[in-house]
This record gives structure tokens, C-alpha cells and sequence, in this order.
């Protein structure tokens, strides 16, 4: 009887810890948050976008991403180009991500474990749940409070390699000019924005 | 144009446009590895024709069928084309000694055409029978020719793809039932080859509109995401699961500056 209590208090603690993993419970907070009170919230689309800029620049690690897509570049630029950068990058991704928050049809996030990788940094092996199921993986560094996300594996596709292949070409036939590159995802922004108010 | 003027203006095209200039300075010369994509000028040449094609034919008509055709009955078209490509996964599955992925693809196309009606239904997802997909690009990379499978090539209308796996596509095409089914109605056959592909262009639209939209260099991005989405496929069915090995996905952050 005692081993058996013993056990079951062992199982029992095994169990909380696993459900109360900091990493998993960073990404599940986020996601749930940003689905109740941004995509699926009654907000006009503009509200939304506001709300899920807030979102998005608090939870990714802005800095270090921006210093992985422009790699060298980055080291040759001012401060106020860096920031000129990370301000236009952060605008039009919002702006593709909200663009698609009507195609959410309450699809569920589960969440499969976690993986150490170097320097401290989590991946956090989840997969959205549809018809044909989607594999996502978050990868994480702790902060000061909690984590930050450096970056976001959809189906093998790394999101941080994708723009630096991308911000790479261009920057090549543009002269390494940090400067172009903005103005280039500024453009993409507004172009992006009255595209849409056609339709 | 026939047969023969498309292989001799082919290879007319490839000497014409060159080879990418292999760099000299180490830094560069990783990167250029890496991309390793030496007949860039080529297939940003094919490219740029796939865009003038996708703009003037190939977009318009998926749109239109998106417009007239509502999405529970392009649900069918979409289910029926990916049943009838099930034995080509099989034999693909079998091939790579990847029996589990055998039995989900004999499972399905068993469940789907017959539960679900030639296809038509997708009875076989509902149930939580999985996917996989198989194909002849990821036998090769099995039977030995792993890692990208040669330098990245850009096929005309089809997209990104490998030496390997270009020759996969070919060679799952060649096998696919509908071609042997229709010897005799080749008519028949090309138009329904065509559903497929506006059908498949269809799906894609919002991935690829989004892609275009947003990236400042479309081709780059393309044949990264291409790349990088063929290695998981091809690791699938490697079974290379050495748990201190970095992913294939992990982007070199070694030298980032964290602050906080």
C-alpha cells in the first residue's frame, strides 16, 4: 500500500511537471491570447492589427532576428538603419499575418514536448491541428522574465533562414544597402495596404 | 514548336546563360555553397518565364475556377486527383522499405475509393489515417543520392525542385494510373492532367500570393522554402532521428548578441 501511494505521488508530480513546462506554457499562453483576444475578438481589422503589433514585437527577440536576416550587413550598419529596418520588417509582417486572421476556422495547437538546443534555447515541437496536420516547432531563448522567440519552423521551413535567403538576394543587387532594403518592405507594406482596401 | 526545336533551344539556353561565378573569398564562397545553386542565371531565366505564364494563363484560369466552382465541390476534385496518386505513393513507400507509410497509403486509397465514393471523400483523414506521400525524388535520396540531390533547378511551370528530384517528378508521372488507364484517350487524359494542375494552382494561390507580396526577392525565397520543406521530407524517410545532431532547420545563431 505505501509503494503504492508512493508511486502514485510520483506519478502525480511527474505529471504536473510536465504540464507545467515553462517553455510550453509560454508558446500556449501566447497563441491562446493572441486567438481570444485578437483574431477571433469582435475588433475592427485595424484594432486587430494594433493589438497584434503589441503582440508580436513583445514576444519576438527582434534584435537578434534582425541581426541573423542581414548578417553582415548588419554589422556595417548604423543604429538608425538597424532600427529603420526592424521598424518597416515588423510592419509588413504584422500586416501579412493579420491579413489572414479571417482563415482561422478554431483550428487547435497541440503541443508535444520540448528539445534543448545550444546557448540555452528551447524548441518547442507542436502541430496545428487540420485535414492535413502542420507541423510547427518554436524556438526559444530565456529573457530576463520569461523567453523570447528567435525564430518559427513551419513544415521544415525555418522563418529566420527564409528572410535571410530572401533580405540576402536583394541586398546583393541593391549595393549591401541596408537603407534600399527598408524602403524596398516599406513599399511592400503599402502596396500591401491599398491592395487589400480593393478587394 | 516540335519536340526536337524544344530540347536544341533548351540547351541553347543553358549555354547561353551561363553558370553563376563561383567566389573566391571563403565567406562568400560557404554562402555560395550553401545556396548552391550554380546555374542561377538559368533558372532565374525559367522563372521569369513561369511568371509571365502564371500571370497571363495559368493564375487567371485557377481564379476563375475559384470564382465559379464553390469549395465543398473543389474539395472533391482535390480528393479525387490525391486518391488517384495513392498507388504511385505505395509503390514509391515500398520502395524505401518505409512499410508503416505503405500501410497508411493502402489504407487510404482502399477507405477513400470505396467509403468514399471513387475518391471523392476524404473518409480516410476523418478516420486519422495519415498522408505521407511518397514519392520517386525521396527513393533516390533513400537508394543513396541524399542531402539536396544536386544543385537546385527551376522546371518550367512546375516550380523549384532538384536534379533528383526533377527526375523524381518525372518518373512519378510516368507511373501515375491515369496515364496507363487513358492510353487510348489521351484527349481525355490531358484535360484531366489540366484539372489537376489548375486544381493545384488553386491551392496554392494564397501561399504563393502572400510569398510575392511580401519577399523582396521571389525567386531566393522560393528555392529556400523549397529546399528547406524537401529536406524534412527527405529526412522522413532517411529515418534520421541521432538525437545530438543539429536539425536540419536550425539556423546558425552561434555569433547573436542577446540583450535582456
Amino acid at each position: 500500500m505505501k509503494k503504492l501511494v508512493l508511486f502514485l505521488a510520483m506519478l502525480l508530480t511527474a505529471m504536473t511537471v510536465k504540464a507545467e513546462d515553462p517553455a510550453i506554457n509560454f508558446v500556449d499562453g501566447l497563441t491562446d491570447k493572441i486567438l481570444a483576444e485578437v483574431v477571433t475578438a469582435q475588433k475592427t481589422q485595424d484594432e486587430k492589427e494594433r493589438l497584434f503589433h503589441d503582440a508580436f514585437t513583445e514576444a519576438v527577440d527582434l534584435k537578434g532576428v534582425g541581426q541573423f536576416v542581414l548578417g553582415t550587413a548588419w554589422k556595417k550598419s548604423s543604429e538608425e538603419e538597424r532600427n529603420g529596418f526592424l521598424n518597416a520588417f515588423t510592419d509588413l509582417t504584422v500586416k501579412t499575418w493579420a491579413d489572414r486572421f479571417n482563415m482561422y476556422t478554431g483550428q487547435q495547437i497541440v503541443f508535444q514536448g520540448t528539445r534543448n538546443a545550444e546557448r540555452g534555447q528551447i524548441y518547442v515541437d507542436s502541430v496545428i491541428q487540420d485535414k492535413q496536420p502542420v507541423e510547427v516547432i518554436w524556438r526559444l531563448r530565456p529573457s530576463k522574465e520569461s523567453y523570447k522567440i528567435v525564430d518559427i519552423v513551419v513544415e521544415g521551413v525555418s522563418m529566420a533562414s527564409t528572410y535571410r535567403n530572401d533580405y540576402r538576394a536583394f541586398l546583393q543587387q541593391n549595393g549591401n544597402s541596408v537603407q534600399a532594403l527598408t524602403d524596398e518592405l516599406a513599399r511592400k507594406s503599402r502596396e500591401f495596404k491599398s491592395e487589400n482596401k480593393n478587394n | 514548336m516540335g519536340k526536337k526545336k524544344f530540347v536544341l533551344f533548351f540547351c541553347l539556353f543553358v549555354l547561353l546563360s551561363g553558370c553563376a561565378t563561383r567566389p573566391t573569398d571563403p565567406e562568400e564562397l560557404k554562402i555560395y555553397e550553401e545556396i548552391n545553386d550554380p546555374l542561377e542565371p538559368m533558372n532565374r531565366g525559367i522563372h521569369a518565364f513561369n511568371q509571365v505564364a502564371d500571370k497571363a494563363i495559368l493564375k487567371p484560369v485557377a481564379k476563375g475556377y475559384r470564382a465559379a466552382v464553390p469549395a465543398f465541390y473543389r474539395g472533391w476534385v482535390n480528393n479525387f486527383f490525391d486518391n488517384l496518386s495513392q498507388p504511385v505513393h505505395l509503390l514509391n513507400a515500398l520502395l524505401q522499405g518505409q512499410f508503416k507509410d505503405a500501410g497508411a497509403t493502402l489504407g487510404r486509397f482502399v477507405t477513400n475509393t470505396t467509403f468514399g465514393f471513387f475518391g471523392l471523400f476524404d473518409v480516410a483523414s476523418e478516420m486519422g489515417i495519415r498522408n505521407p506521400g511518397n514519392d520517386f525524388g525521396q527513393t533516390l535520396a533513400k537508394w543513396g543520392w541524399d542531402g539536396d540531390g544536386g544543385p537546385f533547378l527551376m522546371l518550367p511551370i512546375l516550380g523549384p525542385s532538384s536534379i533528383r528530384d526533377g527526375i523524381g517528378t518525372g518518373v512519378d508521372a510516368v507511373a501515375h494510373p491515369l496515364g496507363w488507364a487513358l492510353w487510348n484517350e489521351q484527349e481525355l487524359h490531358y484535360g484531366l492532367v489540366g484539372l489537376d494542375g489548375v486544381s493545384t494552382r488553386e491551392r496554392a494561390m494564397d501561399l504563393l500570393d502572400d510569398l510575392e507580396k511580401t519577399s523582396t526577392d521571389y525567386y531566393a525565397t522560393l528555392r529556400t522554402m523549397s529546399r528547406q520543406n524537401r529536406r524534412k521530407k527527405i529526412n522522413e524517410v532517411l529515418n534520421k532521428q541521432e538525437p545530438d545532431e543539429k536539425p536540419d532547420y536550425e539556423a546558425d545563431f552561434s555569433d547573436i548578441e542577446w540583450e535582456d
